[in-house]
């Protein structure tokens, strides 16, 4: 009998290392530090969280907030799910609003290309390229009629997201087709964000200088709380700070200093801060430490109810309440193997529902590399509607609350988040770090940290730095391009509609309103009636430009009309 | 632009062609043999072109300035030609030219022509490249030439000696740095400027300036040191800066003052290079003989000194040079 | 035109210009990258926010430099690149490499390449490749 022959195995070449996998099994984190940098510790107990301790925590809807802004959260009513769109023209931007309502948003939230953020009409030189590229440019009246047209104002709750001094346009130019259409302001709900101090960072330098910026804030603040009182007139924006690159204090401290600016000033012009606080919100990141984030979130709320009791006196609770939107953290998203974004997204907006989130924006897993698709879009609201109907988080306000680990940790960030706001206090406060840079160079160094960390792999990001693979040729859902045609149209229509409209009329509110701003009086309703009579957004934003001694065009290659 | 010959090249430059200027400081930069061939035929007599120098430390204002100064040297219809210098990381090499930066509201003024450079300044009179910039600048037939660099190496000192006025800015905040700027810049500097006049401090920084420049050498030709005021972010206190210079200017050029001062920056300069050239020359002589090795071995073994050594290469060089004629 | 590697040493560096085009102000990647290369012992010049192709390609010229870096962050890529290739024919600058940095949809890669463009780095790209990339391919 023939004994078998021995077979050598074959050694295929991708072999795998069986030595790794061991190591992988035996492996343990590198790092115990938070996403911000702060130490923990292994195990936190009872010691950790002596009964005392929740006095200074106090239930979910009690001062100071710790838990939450109101007692039974998500039970009362869930958070809005408003998922962010602008691209192309007016109408584009419309019909994508409308598919995500459809789809189950219960909310609307456009937001403002470059052109119309930087103040720009949209058959400006320089933005003709740029329009509609990474949101709407609204230049007049019209364009805002077809963004909101068939859209029933009192029935929906729409947040405009233009940040820069331009914000005052757009709550001119909402208010306007709301009042042709018919509608009482008083009654209609939604959010513009108006925080042009901090935009100065996010490239709009031109359009924000610190004086324009705070004054245009606070009339939007001064107008809305007079004429439109269900209306919030800010959402502070801390979620571009976070973008730069700062840690989670910083995010927190920066912003409050910054709302700060606002508040000054409307006490400055005789408001009381009880009759006005109320609309005061806020525009928070979620990044990826689910905990570090939920505990940034409840020191955050803490810290604001008693500055507004402590330091502005306030009465009222709804004065002392920290309401906020959320935008999940764009810069934590990569374009290497994009569908890992969807789970990143997935994880910061449950770190924003378990920490109390008021409105919700997911990120479309395509941010790094464009433009939402409509699926991407979609994709995004899903990952909100399985957060709010599959996963019970819901059920319980504050559900980490009592966590030894949980009120550690966001004693922790408050007093880290103190440390910083001190810090900008003893150089003179946040106007004096603005103007001497010394807020640049803090984004600076901070960006630096954040590369070089990755670098270093101090920080993982999977597919970045560890687990790649072959650099992508495509995006899983395609890439959403701006139908140029579309865009064109609304640049002819706008060039159409300044040879058309009536001159006289024209010239006569424009002026009127550069007037106002010479003397010094709030702009909102000028702005309204320049609206009207078919001033665009350059012209007016040029017109309080000029007032102010600044160039008509904030780029400087255009003069103005009039 | 090796394949261009050396008198196009040269020409080029005196005709304002950006590229070729740029280009020629390029190969000033490497050291390359053929930009001093063309250095030679550019060189401008000193005086023909006003020539500014304005130094200090980071973060005093110095782009800021030179942009305030150069929007007012255009209004007054003069081109300007600047050298922007950075510093160099001494770890890495390499270098974040920023400076343009500040200046680029004149980004598209064709009479305003800025080159930045880095100071790759380790050991030893590297400003070198500075200086010869400079030059290149002067024949290109801007009015006036400025030259930019941080104030707190020798290079720098160096070049500062080599303007014809050298603008120092300092500010409130630093007040100590004004004592270890003494031994050196303070003695170069013909203005002095105090920016961020709006910060704290004012005062008694102006005052201890004051005292400061009181107690350097008078210099020979008479001239007071003023010290300026100024708030560059918004432009207060340039026209003042821009009158010093003015004054400054026809103090170096009143009578034949202008002869004298040339002499002095001939002297200065032509002493530099003239010692430079006979140290190549006599390096490019013992070069690959193995001498320079081995007179160092003798010294580190207690053979010779380092005097004995010295006057030995020499004689050997003399002799050599006697022997080739 | 020869492409033999420049042999970088204390005297011969190499420059880059690294400019935002436009109107899109996030420079926040622009910044980095200009650090990291310094780092590397590259000189960068940033010409900063709200230039023109010309302004970039005017600067290059004047400036001497190695490699012209834009960086795109809000879609603008496909607009302003012909133009600035455009821009470096017409100045004569073909030693010059033109490298693309920002939010590339990768689809878009091959385009900017048959455009003229030298590499393309996304955001997210680790500066190992940026610079290694850059120190085999400079031209001049």
């Amino acid at each position: 009998m023939k004994v078998a022959e021995k077979v050598e195995p074959v050694i295929k070449e991708n072999e795998v290392d069986w030595d790794k996998c061991l190591a992988a099994y035996y492996e343990k984190p590198k790092s115990s530090l938070t996403w911000s940098g702060l130490d923990v510790k292994e195990v936190y107990t009872p010691e950790d969280l002596p009964p005392e301790k929740y006095k200074d925590v106090g239930d979910p809807g009690q001062y100071p907030f710790t838990r939450g802004i109101h007692r039974n959260m998500f039970r009362g009513r869930y958070w809005t799910r408003r998922e962010v769109i602008g691209m192309g023209s007016p109408q584009d931007t419309h019909d994508r609003s409308k598919v995500l309502v459809d789809e189950g948003g219960s909310g609307l939230n456009t937001i403002a290309d470059v052109p119309y953020e930087m103040g720009l009409d949209a058959d400006h030189p320089w933005a003709e390229n740029e329009v509609g590229l990474t949101g709407v440019c609204i230049t007049n009246m019209y364009d805002m009629e077809t963004m909101t047209a068939d859209i029933p104002l009192d029935k929906v709750s729409w947040s405009l997201i233009t940040a820069s001094t331009v914000a005052a346009v757009t709550m001119a130019q909402y208010a306007a087709v709301a009042k042709k259409r018919g509608y009482d302001l008083k009654k209609l709900r939604g959010t513009v964000q108006n925080d042009p101090v901090h935009f100065r960072y996010c490239g709009f330098r031109p359009a924000c200088p610190l004086d324009l910026s705070v004054k245009m804030g606070a009339d939007v603040m001064e107008f809305c709380t007079k004429e439109m009182p269900l209306w919030y007139y800010t959402t502070i924006n801390l979620y571009d700070l976070r973008e730069q690159g700062v840690t989670a204090p910083q995010e927190v401290a920066f912003g409050f200093l910054i709302a700060r600016l606002y508040i000054d000033e409307m006490i400055h012009r005789g408001h009381k801060v009880d009759d006005f606080a109320q609309r005061f919100a806020f525009y928070v990141s979620c990044h990826i430490d689910i905990f570090e984030e939920v505990s940034k979130i409840r020191a955050a709320r803490r810290i604001w109810a008693k500055l507004m009791k402590e330091h502005y006196g306030t009465q009222k609770l709804s004065s002392q309440q920290f309401r906020f939107a959320v935008h999940t953290a764009g810069c934590s998203l990569v374009p290497q193997q994009p569908l890992n974004n969807i789970v990143r997204i997935a994880y910061q907006a449950l770190a924003a529902v378990l920490g109390g989130v008021q409105s919700l924006h997911c990120c479309s897993y395509d941010e790094p590399v464009c433009l939402p698709t409509e699926n991407g879009h979609t994709q995004a609201l899903r990952t909100q509607q399985i957060l709010a109907y599959e996963t019970g988080v819901t059920n319980v306000a504050d559900p980490l609350g009592g966590s030894y680990y949980i009120e550690k940790l966001t004693d922790k960030l408050e007093k880290e988040i103190y440390k910083v706001m001190e810090e900008v206090e003893n150089m003179g406060g946040m106007a004096e770090a603005i103007r001497s840079e010394w807020l640049d160079r803090i984004f600076e160094k901070e960006a630096l940290s954040r590369q070089k960390e990755l670098d270093n792999r101090d920080k993982i990001l999977v597919g970045v730095n560890m687990f790649t693979t072959e650099q992508e040729t495509t995006t899983p859902l395609g890439v959403q391009r701006i139908a140029k045609a579309s865009v064109k149209k609304q640049i002819e229509m706008v060039k159409k509609l300044k040879k058309e409209r009536n001159q006289t009329l024209w010239k006569e509110k424009i002026l009127a309103l550069k007037a106002a701003a010479e003397r010094r009086e709030n702009v909102i309703t000028y702005m309204i009636e320049a609206t009207e009579a078919g001033a665009t957004t350059g012209e007016m934003m040029g017109a309080v430009r000029l007032a102010f001694g600044y160039p008509y065009d904030p780029i400087e290659i255009i003069e103005a009309p009039f | 632009m090796s394949d261009i010959n050396v008198e196009e090249w040269a020409q080029k430059v005196r005709e304002n062609d950006r590229r070729a200027a740029a280009k020629l400081i390029s190969a000033i930069e490497r050291k390359e043999k053929i930009a001093r061939a063309v250095l030679k035929h550019i060189y401008v007599p000193v005086g023909k072109v006003v020539v500014l120098g304005v130094t200090g430390s980071a973060g005093a204002g110095k782009s800021c300035l030179v942009s305030c100064l150069i929007s007012a040297l255009r209004k007054k219809g003069k081109t300007v030609g600047v050298i922007a210098v950075d510093p160099s990381s001494p770890f890495t090499g390499g270098a974040f030219l920023g400076d343009r930066l500040r200046m680029q509201v004149h980004g598209r003024d064709k009479g305003v022509y800025i080159r930045s450079m880095a100071s790759r300044g380790y050991l030893g009179g590297l400003a070198r490249s500075t200086v010869d910039a400079m030059h290149v600048m002067e024949a290109m037939g801007h009015d006036v030439v400025i030259v930019e660099t941080v104030g707190t190496g020798q290079d720098e000192i160096d070049v500062a000696r080599l303007v014809q006025t050298c603008i120092l800015i300092l500010t409130p905040t630093m007040g100590d740095d004004i004592q270890a700027m003494k031994a050196g810049i303070m003695e170069v500097a013909q203005i002095a400027v105090l920016n961020k006049a709006d910060m704290p401090g004012k005062e008694k920084a102006i005052l201890d300036l004051e005292v400061a420049l009181r107690m350097r050498p008078v210099t020979e030709d008479g001239w007071a040191v003023p010290v300026v005021p100024t708030i560059a972010t918004t432009g207060k206190g340039i026209s003042e800066v821009v009158d010093r210079i003015e004054e400054h200017q026809a103090h170096i050029r009143k009578d034949d003052g202008l002869k004298k001062f040339a002499f002095q920056k001939a002297e200065k300069e032509g002493s530099v290079l003239i010692k430079d050239e006979i140290e190549r020359v006599i390096f490019d002589h013992i070069r690959g003989t193995g001498l320079r090795r081995r007179y160092l071995d003798m010294i580190v073994a207690g053979k010779i000194d380092p005097y004995t050594a010295a006057e030995e290469v020499m004689s050997l060089f003399i002799k050599k040079s006697k022997n080739d004629a | 035109m020869s492409k033999s590697k420049i042999q970088e040493s204390k005297n011969r560096k190499i420059k880059v210009l690294v400019s935002k085009v436009g109107l899109d102000g996030h420079e926040r990647g622009a910044k980095v990258v200009c650090n990291l290369l310094k780092e590397a012992g590259m000189e960068v010049v940033y010409l900063g926010l709200y230039q023109m192709p010309k302004d970039v390609i005017d600067a290059a010229i004047d400036e001497d430099a190695d490699v012209i870096g834009p960086s795109f962050l809000s879609g603008e890529h496909l607009v302003y690149t012909p133009l600035i290739v455009e821009e470096m024919k017409k100045a004569g600058l073909d030693d010059v490499l033109l490298v693309v940095g920002g939010v590339i949809p990768p689809e878009d890669i091959p385009t900017l390449k048959k455009m003229g463009v030298d590499e393309v780095f996304s955001a997210g790209s680790l500066t190992e490749r940026i610079v290694t990339y850059i120190r085999n391919n400079v031209r001049r």
